[in-house]
């Protein structure tokens, strides 16, 4: 069956119920994580903002010169100096007496590697600017190197399993902590899985003054390796897991931990994901390297106190639930 | 003056919307119905997932409509359906089934007491002329069903007030008369011409209907008992179950004894021991080659009474006893004093299923009744070159008897008939679509053929675990006269379970396509969608990437290959 409606379908893409910040057309890939999360934080933020933009897919696909699919403005950094890009946009801004909202957007090596400096320096010196960071875990954009977000044991292309290592040597970098550590007054993570959970976040993080920051998981599937209609499924595993803990810091202290109710196994979630393949052949590397991954996600559920206890509800606290009339919880 | 374009305006060829990624797709989505559980299982023909979706929009009124459309009588049923709609029902794999059946107790209610009228129009006085023999459930389902398809019916039955089996043979405590005489006489009302006190053969011929009704539907039901013995000796005081059921429905009295055992496994044999119990019979024994029904045990091999029921009999003292048959009845003169028991199953023998006795597992019961309930069967009377000494009608499930057009057969007449309440409904309202189809000289409607979802095909992570809502139960030292022993749900407890609902294969409006597809390709409609959702597909971006496929809590969404 096919659907039809009497109202005209360019009409309709105009009266939607909710910003439309990020426009369709964009090119990013099938069943794009990251696309999803721009769409879900600049709905969720409303159209009094100003964007800065890293380098990046994000970047990439928004914008092929002469098209753009913002609604808003909208300003491309290179690669390393997101963050101070923003911190002057909202300089200039206050100057001008506005209350225009900056975000600034990043991938995880515009982030945990190549930006840092600058976000650093924005969030040292208190700019009032919410720092978006769509971690899919390598340089996506040019051809799925790893990063200091990569997980441990992942493939990538500069981090092939092979005689001397199984997939990335070292352990994803803590980010949240570190940027924590800068006593901001917000800091939290959220995935793609949870969008209601996410929006919440970013309305959160707007309405203080001040700086805040974003660390969104955002699941790539060319460079994790698995089908577009799996994103979700994918990111929903690492939380459920307690690899991707969905938490809240303020003032650099735990505020807010999403509880997992049906804490799932660790190789489900790689199982789903290419990336991981070489951890389930037969061999005593591939098994310890399991058994590390799972160690990390048991730690994490252990320090961040993630066992939830009350079996009535799944373990997002209702945050995926759907009601009919779609009455999300956020 | 300059162009202002303002926040959020845009120029469109400065924009991706120029662009369009529909052109990348190589496998599309589509919205797809297909058919709940709780839908394909109800032997009335109830699509639950539809009212309860009423109920959830707090349309109680809406959501008796769209149920009497299918079963005109839900406050009957929502009583005493063995509801395999529960059993089927997709939430029972999650964590407990919804209470489907209470749903429907308390909408049917609900109509009694505030007085909805059936969304029914009086037929034109020019309308054809159907008759309909027999008003139990099949009788007066196909009655209605003949109304709201437009005939004038007249509806005979050689007792004084109708319900068939419902009256006669079901106890109160299970199904309150006050509830019975609401709802049969209000559906009586919509303009059904009841003629009671006529029998079949008596008052009037088969021919003679024939004659001066354009179609005649037979809803005779069981009225005759199937003979028993123990090798060709019974006692001289036989009771019958079902008549003594009958007895005491009507009068409220037995004859007396201490003991006794009844056979059979069935509903007769169960609502009879729980009335003797009643009646003061201090030991009460249920014989049955059957087993207790349970996980694991085949519906075949089951006692065919409800389940609820049996446990409700165990609770209140009876002593069931399952693979168990009579070997002897033990007498003093012709009296019975007592049975020999032994161990029966039925089995497979050379391809044909047989019930074995296993020799050295003789018992003794010492009893002073022994009541067979062991089933009915069709009284030929009046229709005896119909049945052919058979003992239920040869016919299609439209009820349509081979050979004999213009007569439609349906409940448990009707050989191959589930021998239960919603299915006499179901029954009854297929022939009503059969007789109009005929009368019209064209087909019934083809057989609903979308396939039924399952419990995998749903994305059960948007849905939270909740228990079930539980109705008062009438504790067992409380059992005594007519007062019913379930409570219903109250309005709240019926909402609650109508938000558990997983609305399984059609769109709930959850927006989670919409929420979630990255290239923002689902759009959300004010008016409804020609497919009965709120959303529509915008194919001009959609890349086909599947997500909102995969994502679609109840299955609304599947994909299929373009080019
Ligand atoms: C004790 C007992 C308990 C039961 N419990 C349940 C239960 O809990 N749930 C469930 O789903 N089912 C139950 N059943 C089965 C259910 O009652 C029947 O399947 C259902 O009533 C069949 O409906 P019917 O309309 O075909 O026949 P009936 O209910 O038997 O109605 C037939 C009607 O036709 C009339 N009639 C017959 N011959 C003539 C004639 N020649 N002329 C005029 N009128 C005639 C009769 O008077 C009667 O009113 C029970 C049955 C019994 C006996
Ligand atoms: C200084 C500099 N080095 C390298 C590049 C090439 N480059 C463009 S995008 C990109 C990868 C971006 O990775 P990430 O920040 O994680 O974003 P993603 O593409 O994964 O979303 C790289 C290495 C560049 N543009 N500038
Ligand atoms: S969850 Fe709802 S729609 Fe699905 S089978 Fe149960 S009652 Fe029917
Ligand atoms: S999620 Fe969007 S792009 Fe993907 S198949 Fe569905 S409508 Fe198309
Ligand atoms: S995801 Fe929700 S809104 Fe979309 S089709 Fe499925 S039930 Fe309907
Ligand atoms: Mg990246």
């Amino acid at each position: 069956m096919t659907a039809e409606t009497v109202v005209p379908i360019s009409d309709l893409r105009n009266s939607q119920l909710r910003f439309r910040a990020m426009e369709s057309g964009h090119r990013a890939c099938l069943g794009c994580g990251q696309a999803l999360a721009a769409r879900l934080v600049t709905e969720a933020a409303g159209p009094d903002v100003m964007l800065a933009n890293a380098t990046g897919c994000l970047e990439i696909f928004t914008t092929p010169w002469p098209e753009s699919s913002w609604r808003v403005p909208w300003m491309h950094s290179l690669f390393e100096n997101t963050g101070a890009l923003a911190s002057g946009m909202e300089a200039a801004l206050k100057a001008q007496g506005k209350s225009t909202k900056v975000i600034a957007m990043g991938g995880d090596g515009g982030t945990f590697d190549i930006g840092f400096q600058a976000l650093s320096g924005m969030l040292e010196r208190g700019h009032n600017v919410l720092y978006v960071c769509y971690d899919n875990e390598a340089y996506m954009n040019t051809g799925i190197q790893r990063s200091s977000s990569t997980p441990h044991a992942a493939m990538t292309t500069t981090s092939p399993p092979g005689k001397e290592s199984m997939g990335k040597r070292h352990l994803k970098k803590d980010i949240i902590s570190i940027i924590a550590a800068h006593h901001i007054p917000y800091a939290a993570t959220a995935s793609v899985a949870y969008p209601s959970d996410l929006r919440k976040k970013v309305r959160r993080a707007l309405a203080i003054e001040g700086p805040t920051f974003l660390q969104i998981h955002a699941p790539c599937p060319l460079g994790w390796g698995h089908e577009g209609d799996q994103s979700i499924a994918v990111a929903r595993l690492a939380v459920q897991s307690g690899l991707f803990p969905l938490i809240e810091l303020e003032r650099g202290r735990l505020a807010g931990a999403m509880p997992l109710r049906d804490v799932r196994p660790v190789a489900e979630y790689l199982k789903a994901q290419q990336r991981f393949r070489h951890l389930f052949q037969d061999a005593p590397r591939a098994r310890e390297e399991l058994e590390h991954l799972q160690a990390l996600a048991d730690h994490n559920i252990e320090i961040y106190g993630l066992r939830g206890d009350h079996p009535d509800k799944l373990d997002s606290e209702g945050a995926d639930t759907v009601r009919r009339g779609g009455a999300r919880w956020a | 003056m300059a162009l202002i374009l303002t926040r959020g305006g845009f120029s469109l060829p400065g924009t991706s919307i120029n662009f369009k990624t529909g052109t990348w797709r190589v496998q599309k989505p589509f919205h797809r119905h297909l058919s709940a559980p709780c839908h394909s299982a109800c032997p009335a023909g109830e699509n639950a997932q539809a009212w309860i979706a009423k109920v959830d929009e707090g349309l109680f009124q809406q959501a008796w409509e769209t149920l009497v459309a299918v079963n005109p009588l839900p406050a009957v049923t929502g009583r005493v359906c063995h509801h395999p709609c529960e059993t089927a029902c997709n939430r029972g794999q999650f964590d407990e089934a919804i209470s489907i059946n209470k749903i429907e107790r308390f909408l049917g209610d609900e109509a009694i007491e505030q007085g909805w009228a059936y969304p029914v129009d009086k037929p034109r006085k020019s309308a054809l002329r159907a008759a309909v023999v027999g008003a139990g459930p099949a009788g007066l389902s196909a009655a209605y069903h003949l109304v709201r398809l437009g005939y004038n019916v007249t509806l005979f039955d050689q007792l004084p007030e109708a319900g068939g089996v419902l009256r006669t043979a079901l106890p109160a405590y299970r199904l309150p008369r006050l509830v019975l005489d609401a709802e049969v006489g209000r559906l009586l009302s919509v303009g059904i011409d009841f003629r009671p006190q006529h029998r079949l053969g008596r008052d009037m011929s088969l021919d003679e209907l024939k004659a001066e009704y354009s179609a005649v539907f037979l809803g005779p039901g069981d009225q005759k008992s199937r003979e028993w013995s123990i090798d060709g000796v019974v006692q001289r005081d036989l009771h019958v179950g079902i008549d003594l059921l009958k007895e005491w429905v009507a009068m409220g009295s037995v004859p007396q004894c201490t003991s006794a055992a009844i056979v059979g496994g069935g509903n007769t044999a169960i609502d009879l021991s729980r009335i003797l119990k009643r009646a003061g019979v201090q030991e009460v024994h249920v014989i049955t080659h059957q087993s207790l029904p349970g996980p694991g045990i085949p519906k075949e091999d089951a006692m065919t009474a409800i389940p609820r029921e049996i446990d409700q009999a165990l609770e209140e003292g009876v002593v069931i006893h399952p693979h168990r048959g009579i070997r002897r009845l033990i007498l003093r003169g012709e009296k019975v004093v007592g049975v020999e028991l032994v161990h029966m199953k039925k089995m497979d023998k050379g391809g044909k299923k047989q019930t074995i006795a296993f020799e050295g597992t003789e018992t003794v019961l010492h009893v002073d009744q022994v009541i067979p309930a062991v089933g009915q069967e069709v009284d030929p009377f009046g229709m005896e070159d119909l049945l052919h000494h058979k003992h239920a009608f040869d016919a299609d499930p439209w009820g349509r008897i081979n050979g004999r057009d213009g007569v439609f057969v349906g409940g448990d007449a009707r050989s191959g008939s589930s021998g239960t309440m919603s299915g006499a409904v179901g029954d009854g309202r297929r022939a009503a679509e059969a007789i109009d189809a005929y009368l019209r000289e064209g087909l019934p409607p083809e057989e609903d053929t979308t396939p039924t979802i399952a419990f995998g095909q749903l994305n059960v992570n948007y849905y939270e675990h909740a228990p079930r809502q539980q109705e008062a139960v009438l504790p067992v030292d409380r059992r005594k006269g007519t007062e019913e022993i379930e409570g219903g749900l109250s309005a709240s407890q019926v909402s609650l379970e109508a938000q558990r609902c997983f609305s399984c294969g059609t769109c709930f409006a959850c927006d989670n396509c919409w929420t979630l597809c990255p290239d923002q390709a689902v759009l959300k409609t004010k008016e409804l969608a020609s497919d009965g959702s709120h959303y529509v597909f915008d194919f001009d971006y959609c890349k086909g990437c599947g997500l909102c496929a995969e994502e679609c809590p109840c299955g609304f969404i599947a994909m299929e290959e373009e080019i």
